[in-house]
């Protein structure tokens, strides 16, 4: 019909539920802005606020020392070995962790058994922060990386125990008995429904104790080792150079973003069913 | 009717929580591809009623016979759909249907066969790649009734599956319903309290008394389908099960 071309598209203020209010394109633009802003700032105030420098190195500063150890090491090592060292702590330790940490909540969600043997010791382990465990690790498995895993080993256990704990509970009644209506035995009953129900738990386990392991390799490194960001920091502090504190603070936090990247790419795979996916 | 037509035998079923006796001595017969409707006042022990017989409860007293053995629900393909959706949130809608399926071990080129029959059956063909959270209710009850379906089960029990839906959709669901249990004649055991629903779907009536509960009534309901709820029969038989729901 003729007049039905002729209707204009109405302009419309946009649905409260929207799915793509702010476009990739957009969204890149608004975190360079915000990111420029933070250190056109952070630059001024160090350019024009007396004394702030000398407390508070500028970004200029920073990045030219990042630039500078790229080539020449700090200590033994250039930068990039020592995000290298820190990155690879984390990722043996955290994997060791994690595993253990979901089997052992798995275990403790689903049979009351495994929850009446475990929970007694979980349950005095639990408070203990990781840190604490540094002079017991060094006399167990002496100076080397071994401490360093079992540390952060022991953060990521809790934390990824706790959630799986939490996730096989939450399992729902009705989705088991409908599995047990259809004829399913104990056993598919946990790889099919207890498991799959308990993902988005475990993942989001294992996304907290990621943040939790990059705050326990900082404080082991500085307790005791030669390289790594915790190191940086701890020889920035030594020699009383801030500069070099900042370089450290960057290199967790790239570290940290690095690993949390990771765990996301592999959660939307994982849970694209569920609300964590999205 | 025939000894051999008889598909569930219920003798004297009785069933007590401690003090509290819910079900005393119920006694009745389904007939093979028969769709009996439970009506009684809230609270009266439907699904106590459900459980029992699908063995999740254990008895009192009494005995529940299918095809003339003792209900075992590792032989006997018994089906129970809820009023709640138990779709699996992690499945899509044709994993969801084939759940049953693998859980009960089909070869493999069968469950995809079975799979995609049943969604036809219910129109559910073009959403088979969806999860469950792109899904409106109705949808999810349907993925539920064809994943119920699909294992062809011999009895099926049905606990106020569509209390929660509106009219229309509801209406839409029982002719659905309706339909399917005919092209395939399964045994259907339909609990409800709504009194319309049960003389829309039922070819014979139970109508439970107070606890401790038993039957007070049986209520034959042979009406032409498709039932026209506005029809001087359709009526008479309601008011008939209202009477005996309201009378103590």
């Amino acid at each position: 019909m003729a007049t039905s071309n002729n209707i204009k598209k109405k302009k419309t203020k946009p649905a409260i539920i929207s799915e793509d209010q702010i476009t990739k394109k957009q969204s890149t633009l608004y975190a360079f802005i915000s990111f420029a802003v933070v250190v056109v700032l952070w630059q001024l105030a160090v350019l024009f606020l007396p004394n702030f420098g000398n407390i508070f190195p500028g970004p200029y500063d920073v990045v030219a020392l990042m630039i500078k150890i790229v080539k020449e090491p700090v200590g033994r090592l250039t930068l990039f070995a020592h995000l290298g060292w820190t990155l690879k702590r984390i990722f043996i330790g955290y994997i060791i962790g994690a595993v253990i940490g979901v089997i052992t909540g798995l275990a403790m969600g689903t049979s009351k058994l495994a929850n009446a043997i475990i929970s007694p010791v979980f349950e005095i382990l639990r408070p203990i922060p990781a840190i604490a465990w540094v002079p017991m690790a060094i006399l167990w498995f002496g100076l080397g990386e071994a401490s360093k895993y079992f540390i952060i080993g022991f953060s990521t256990f809790v934390i990824c125990a706790l959630n799986s704990i939490a996730g096989a509970r939450a399992t729902s009644e009705k989705l088991k008995g409908a599995a047990r209506m259809l004829g399913a035995s104990e056993r598919q009953l946990f790889s099919k429904i207890i498991l799959p129900s308990s993902v988005p738990q475990i993942f989001a386990g294992l996304q907290i104790s990621l943040s939790a392991s990059c705050s326990t390799i900082l404080a082991a490194e500085m307790v005791r080792s030669e390289e790594g960001a915790g190191w940086l920091i701890l020889r920035g502090m030594n020699t009383g150079n801030m500069t070099l504190v900042l370089v450290g603070l960057i290199v967790i936090s790239v570290t940290g973003l690095i690993l949390a990247t990771v765990m996301r790419a592999i959660e939307r795979k994982a849970i694209s069913w569920s609300f964590r996916g999205k | 009717m025939g000894q051999d037509s008889i598909k569930l035998e219920v003798k004297n079923m009785t069933k007590k929580f401690g003090d509290l006796h819910v079900l005393d001595d119920i006694t009745f017969n389904v007939k093979k591809g028969e769709f009996l409707c439970i009506v009684g006042p809230t609270g009266c022990g439907k699904t106590t009623f459900l459980n029992c017989l699908t063995h999740i409860y254990e008895t009192t007293e009494g005995s529940i016979l299918l095809d003339g053995e003792e209900v075992d629900l590792e032989k006997h393909n018994i089906a129970y759909i809820l009023q709640e959706y138990s779709a699996y949130p992690w499945l899509t809608v044709q994993e969801n249907i084939q759940f049953g399926l693998e859980i009960k071990g089909y070869p493999k080129d069968e469950i995809i066969k079975k799979a995609e029959a049943t969604m036809k059956l219910v129109g559910l063909e073009r959403f088979k790649d969806y999860y469950p959270n792109k899904l409106s209710t109705s949808m999810l009850q349907r993925v539920v009734i064809a994943r119920t379906f699909a294992t062809d089960p011999e009895l099926l029990l049905m606990d106020e599956p569509y209390g929660q839906l509106d009219i229309e959709l509801r209406f839409r669901l029982e002719d659905e319903l309706i339909r399917i249990w005919q092209e395939t004649d399964t045994t259907v055991i339909f609990i409800t309290h709504n009194i319309e629903e049960a003389v829309y779907l039922a070819e014979r009536i139970l109508v439970l008394t107070n606890k401790p509960t038993t039957i007070k009534e049986e209520v034959l309901c042979d009406l032409p389908r498709p039932r026209d709820v506005t029809s001087p029969e359709f009526i008479k038989i309601r008011d008939k099960v209202t009477e005996l729901i309201k009378w103590w």
